[in-house]
Formats: structure tokens, C-alpha cells, sequence
């Protein structure tokens, strides 16, 4: 009887200590990231999510999408509290990223990049942003964007353009041409203030050279100082004058997309993840890709990262989580999914849509990038940057001015 | 000691953030590190006399304030006494005018967009329907029409609002008093003159006043809106203090903008509650 006893008791602490280790096993990842525009990379992330979680048992990945701006706003309280994402979305670069990185809101991944070998898996040019900082790697590549004119080439066609250009000049005359025919040759949307700004940063590229565009996103040179930057904002303002769907101040991207798709524009300077969207719309075959022809050999490009925060109660698990997402098998399966190329350097291209080859072939061309204006600078300039050119791009400052009223914010900063 | 629970809200959610405000206003803080730097003056200086934004969005804050004191309350006086009769579907009508009120902001905004959108909105349907094509706008992307374009959202938003207060003021009014008035000869003006206007002073009061510091704290609609655009031309303080704290990671001087907000509400609605205090004194 009392050996009987003995064992229910025992019993029962055995079940009690199942439950205790039961819930220590069940381990949460919560990932903050972007809601994408294109649906297939949500479907990709819903698929991934449950194959990591299948393969293993008592680990959740919550993940939460917002709007960038939510998504930067989320972090920043976030940060304040204990509360907060496992691991967390942001730009790879000194900008953006880089103030999470600053703040020590970011975990060092050395260790785990050794533990995967990740330098043997990732694209080096991607993976370039994790070795900026001091006392560490930080963010693993989540993808690597490339952004280009696309342009409808039914209306190329009517306008009497019959290849893409090869030189700024080449560009500007084929703007002209399309005007001729009644053709809008390009179409923004100026509420979200860095589409216009795309424009910008490929015209600075184009009128000041590498060398001189990286001292004035450095702000290592005065803006109103260089010759070419007023030119450039001089051509900024021929292009918005002359040669943009009008009105655009009062759209945003989306809206000028929608434009793009029911031919109201002959170009749109976007990224390579448009080829996801125009593949959405079945419309891939009507439009082509060219570099905007800045004359440099850089690439107009950004990276984005997944960065492990220190508040992790889980890093162990959430490095082995990315370490999932960036696997060859899993790039290889959602390959297009993200972008048209993958972070992980071992994935093989065998798509046959002319899109995705021809964005191929443009990452393969050029040897260095060079990064919107918004991660290249810091955020507050960012925003006088963002306003300079929509004064300008509205004819409410003159291009003359545009320069010296950037720099005078610059100047002002403390 | 009845007060003390109340009180004690009060501290902990109003007075207490409030104060933490102005301390903020007085250091450098980017929201991410523990370390914060007394600046002194710092932040008020480059707000009041450097920041190229926040002017346009003071301008455009008593702009949008003195509107809002004006057609919204109106127009929902001009609803209540029509739906103060006896009219068929009256309930449901004052249903339909209360709605705005209760959609979210941001949706209210999407919706307004939309309406707005250059190219397939519905204003610009209408005037090419018209033939008024002369009168086509960029309704959010020209400077000089996008902060009235916001606020035609608004005005639809709020104005069921002061209509339901108005309503209640309404039909508080004294029948005796009207029926006197009327037994007197006075005719339908002279009552809504003498009898129906006197009595709702303690209505209008607080429709001016809850109007007033509904406009000072302007913020949702505009974002969803316009986001301050185009080239900050539409800014306003409220939200002017939100992109320096929580985007642009500056708390110091989105702080100071906030207590600038904060002084201006009080200069403004101090007096004219001490004004209208003493007029219901000196009525009573």
C-alpha cells in the first residue's frame, strides 16, 4: 500500500516536471519585419515559417508586418521597453540600420557566423554591411535590391525608340521623344517622398561622379559649393517639369504604379522586386529593364538585413531561424519570392522569364553599388533632403537655391 | 478622499507624461540609448529660429484651428436644428450624420484619398463628368490647396460630433420659455434669437472649446492624408513633434514642439474659458 502511494506520488511529480519542461521547451521567436506589397514574399514567409516550426517541435515564429514608418516607430518604443522583437528587419548600411546598431539594440553575430559559415554562403557585396561596425558583425543579408528604369515597350515603340539608351544624353533625348508622341516618360509618386528622390540620387550620380557623390551623402563637402549639384537639381527639375505624368505631388507609389500598368507612363524607376508585382498583374511581357545610365559603374542598390536583437530571450534559436531563411534550399524554392536574386550565393538561376535574366545579367555588371539617399544619410537630413527636392520638383524653390537651403540645414545641424 | 482614485489617474496617465515632456524639451535623446544630455535651451532655439518646418507648421496649425472653430460647428448646429424638427427618418438621419464620428481617423483618411486622387477620384469624375475640367486639382499635391483639401475630410469627419452636442443643447431649451416668447408675438427668429440662442451658451461653449483643442491636437487625418506633404507644406505641430520624437528619433526637440503646442492651447483656451465663466455669471 505504501510502496503504491509512493509511486502516484512519484507519478505525479514526473507529470509536474513534464509540464515544467514542456513549457521551457515551448520557445517563442518573434520576428518584426515590412508587409510586403508583393504577396507572394508574405506566402513565402507563411511557408517558411511553418516548415521551420515543423522541423522544430515546441518553437513558435510569431511574425508581425508594418508599414515602414510603423515598423520604424515599433522599434524605437520597443526599445525603451523590455518588450520586443527576437529578431527585427532594417537596412543594412550605417543609416538606417546602423542607428539600431549604435544604440546596442543589435547582438553580435560573430559567433554565429562562424557556427554557419555564413561567410561562405553570402553574396559578398551583401554581406559588406555586417562588417561596418566596430566590436562586431551585425545582421545577416536578407536581400539585396537593384533598382533600374523599367519601361512599357509598347509605348518605346510608338514613340520611335528602338533600344534602350546607353548615356544620361542618350536618355534625356529619348524623354524628348516620347514627349513629342504625347507620352508622359516616367511616373512617380511624390507623397512618399523617396520615390522623387530616386531620381535625385541617379541624377547626383550622374552629373558629380562616384568620388563626389559619396563626399556629399558624407557631407564631407559643401553641397552649395559644387557646381554639379545645382546642375542636378537643375536637371531634377527638367525632368519634373517636362517629362513626369503629371499631377504626381498627391500620389504615391502605388498609385503611380497603377499608372505605369495602364500605360499612362512610358517609365518607372523601381526596383528589381517589381518584376514580383508585375508578374501578380500577368503583364511581365510588356515591359523591359535598363540601368539608368549614369555613366559610373555602380549599381543603384540597397540591402536589407535581419538584425538579432540583445533583448533576445532566444538568440540561439533565432540564428538558427535565419540561418533557415537564408539556406540554399530555401532561397533556391522561393527564389523571385524576395527579389529577382538571392542573398545566398549558392542558389541557382533557372527562370526563363526575361525579367528575371535581364536583372541578372544587370547585377552581374556592375562590380559596386551605390545606396538611396535615405540610407545614406542621416535621418534628419534625410527629411530636409526629401523636402529640398519636392520644393523643387513643385517649382517652389529655385534649383539655384535647392543646394545652398540643403546645406544650410547641414550646417545648422548640432 | 473620493476625488483620490481620479486624482490619482490623473497623475499617473496626464500630469506625469506632461511633466516628463518638459524635461525631455530640455535634453538630447535619440529614444534608443539610457544616456540623455542636458542641452538647456538647445531644443527651443533650434525649433523657434533653425528648423525650416516648424514655422510653416505653426502657420498652418492656427490656420487649420480657426477653421475648425468655425465651419464644423456650423455645420453641426445648421444639422441639429434640422434634425431637431419633427421629421420623417429623423433617427435615422441623425444616425447617418453621427457615423463619421465613430470610423477610425486613418480609414476616414484613406477614404478622403481616394476621393482626392488626381487621376480616378471621385471630385475629379465629377467635374470631367461636368465639363468643369478647368477646375481639376491636385487636391493633396499642390501646397496651395492640399491643407483645405484635408480639412473638407475633417470638417466631414467632426461635424456630426458638435451636431449630437447640439442637439442635446437643443432640446434642453426650455418649451415654456418659447411658448411665452411666442404668446408675446415674437416670430420664429426672434425666438430662435432671444430664447434659443441664450440658452444654448453653455452648449456653444463647449463646442467652441472641444472644436478648439480637437484642432490644436489635428494629427491622424492629415497623416493618412498627406503625411505632411508635399514638401511639408501641409506639416502641423502635433504631428511636426511626432516625426522629430518617433521617426526622426530626436525626443528633445519633438519634446519642445510639444510644450510650444501645449503653451499656445493654453494662451488660447485659458481666457476664453475664463471669458465665458464670467459671462455665465454675470447671466446667472
Amino acid at each position: 500500500m505504501k510502496s503504491s502511494r509512493k509511486l502516484q506520488s512519484v507519478a505525479r511529480l514526473g507529470a509536474i516536471a513534464m509540464m515544467f519542461t514542456g513549457a521551457a521547451s515551448a520557445q517563442e521567436v518573434k520576428v518584426w519585419t515590412l508587409t510586403f506589397a508583393n504577396d507572394s514574399a508574405n506566402k513565402a514567409w507563411a511557408d517558411i515559417v511553418k516548415d521551420f516550426e515543423a522541423a522544430n517541435p515546441g518553437v513558435t515564429i510569431k511574425v508581425e508586418g508594418r508599414g515602414v514608418d510603423e515598423h520604424k516607430s515599433a522599434l524605437r518604443v520597443a526599445a525603451g521597453s523590455d518588450q520586443g522583437p527576437d529578431i527585427f528587419f532594417s537596412w543594412g548600411g550605417l543609416g538606417l540600420g546602423g542607428e539600431f546598431v549604435k544604440a546596442g539594440l543589435s547582438l553580435p553575430l560573430d559567433k554565429y557566423y562562424a557556427e554557419y559559415k555564413w561567410d561562405d554562403e553570402f553574396l559578398s557585396s551583401a554581406l559588406s554591411f555586417s562588417k561596418q561596425y566596430e566590436g562586431g558583425r551585425h545582421g545577416l543579408p536578407y536581400t539585396f535590391h537593384g533598382e533600374a528604369l523599367y519601361y512599357n515597350k509598347a509605348l518605346f515603340e510608338k514613340a520611335g525608340i528602338t533600344t534602350a539608351p546607353a548615356t544620361y544624353d542618350e536618355l534625356v533625348a529619348d524623354a524628348e521623344k516620347l514627349k513629342a508622341a504625347g507620352i508622359p516618360a516616367i511616373t512617380f509618386g511624390g507623397t512618399v517622398n523617396w520615390h522623387v528622390m530616386r531620381l535625385m540620387d541617379m541624377i547626383l550620380e550622374t552629373k558629380c561622379g562616384v568620388e563626389k557623390h559619396d563626399q556629399l551623402m558624407g557631407m564631407r563637402v559643401s553641397w552649395a559649393d559644387e557646381a554639379c549639384v545645382t546642375a542636378s537639381f537643375e536637371e531634377l527639375h527638367k525632368w519634373t517639369s517636362n517629362y513626369t505624368l503629371k499631377p504626381f505631388m498627391g500620389i504615391d507609389q502605388a498609385q503611380s504604379f497603377n499608372l505605369f500598368l495602364g500605360n499612362r507612363a512610358a517609365m518607372m524607376l523601381e526596383g528589381d522586386w517589381l518584376v514580383g508585382q508585375l508578374k501578380g498583374e500577368n503583364r511581365t511581357a510588356d515591359f523591359d529593364v535598363f540601368p539608368f545610365p549614369t555613366g559610373t559603374d555602380r549599381l543603384y542598390g540597397f540591402a536589407e538585413y535581419n538584425y538579432i536583437s540583445t533583448k533576445s530571450k532566444n538568440p540561439d534559436i533565432a540564428a538558427k531561424f535565419l540561418n533557415y531563411l537564408e539556406s540554399t534550399e530555401v532561397q533556391q524554392k522561393h527564389l523571385g519570392d524576395f527579389g529577382s536574386i538571392s542573398v545566398n550565393k549558392n542558389v541557382k538561376y533557372t527562370s526563363t522569364e526575361p525579367l528575371d535574366q535581364k536583372w541578372i545579367e544587370i547585377f552581374g555588371k556592375f562590380p559596386s553599388t551605390f545606396v538611396n539617399g535615405d540610407q545614406a544619410f542621416p535621418l534628419d537630413v534625410t527629411t530636409e533632403y526629401f523636402r529640398v527636392i519636392n520644393e523643387v520638383a513643385s517649382d517652389n524653390l529655385d534649383p539655384k537655391a535647392a543646394a545652398a537651403e540643403l546645406q544650410k540645414f547641414i550646417g545648422n545641424r548640432s | 478622499m473620493l476625488l483620490a482614485p481620479a486624482v490619482l489617474v490623473y497623475a499617473v496617465f496626464a500630469f506625469y507624461p506632461m511633466i516628463d515632456v518638459i524635461q525631455f524639451s530640455f535634453m538630447k535623446w535619440n529614444g534608443l540609448n539610457a544616456d540623455k544630455q542636458w542641452v538647456g535651451l538647445d531644443n527651443y532655439r533650434y525649433v523657434l529660429a533653425v528648423d525650416p518646418v516648424f514655422w510653416v507648421a505653426f502657420r498652418n496649425t492656427l490656420i487649420w484651428t480657426a477653421l475648425s472653430v468655425i465651419f464644423p460647428p456650423l455645420i453641426g448646429f445648421g444639422l441639429a436644428l434640422g434634425l431637431n424638427q419633427n421629421i420623417p427618418g429623423r433617427s435615422p438621419l441623425r444616425a447617418l450624420f453621427y457615423m463619421p464620428v465613430i470610423i477610425a481617423p486613418i480609414a476616414v483618411a484613406t477614404m478622403w484619398r481616394w476621393m482626392f486622387d488626381p487621376f480616378f477620384g471621385l471630385f475629379n469624375s465629377l467635374l470631367t463628368t461636368a465639363g468643369w475640367t478647368n477646375l481639376i486639382q491636385d487636391w493633396l499635391g499642390d501646397r496651395n490647396v492640399a491643407l483645405y483639401s484635408v480639412f473638407i475630410g475633417y470638417v466631414w469627419e467632426v461635424a456630426g460630433f458638435s451636431m449630437v452636442l447640439f442637439l442635446a443643447g437643443l432640446q434642453g431649451v426650455s418649451q415654456t420659455l418659447i411658448e411665452a416668447a411666442r404668446i408675446d408675438g415674437a416670430g420664429r427668429f426672434q425666438v430662435f434669437r432671444y430664447v434659443t440662442l441664450p440658452a444654448l451658451r453653455p452648449t456653444v461653449t463647449i463646442v467652441l472649446i472641444l472644436s478648439l483643442i480637437n484642432s490644436l491636437k489635428a494629427f491622424d487625418i492629415v497623416y493618412g492624408m498627406t503625411g505632411g506633404g508635399p514638401a511639408q507644406s501641409t506639416q502641423m505641430l502635433a504631428m511636426w513633434a511626432y516625426t522629430q520624437a518617433m521617426q526622426l528619433g530626436d525626443f528633445g526637440r519633438g519634446s519642445a514642439i510639444s510644450v510650444v503646442l501645449l503653451l499656445i492651447t493654453v494662451v488660447i483656451v485659458v481666457p476664453y474659458l475664463r471669458w465665458t465663466l464670467k459671462r455665465h455669471e454675470a447671466y446667472q
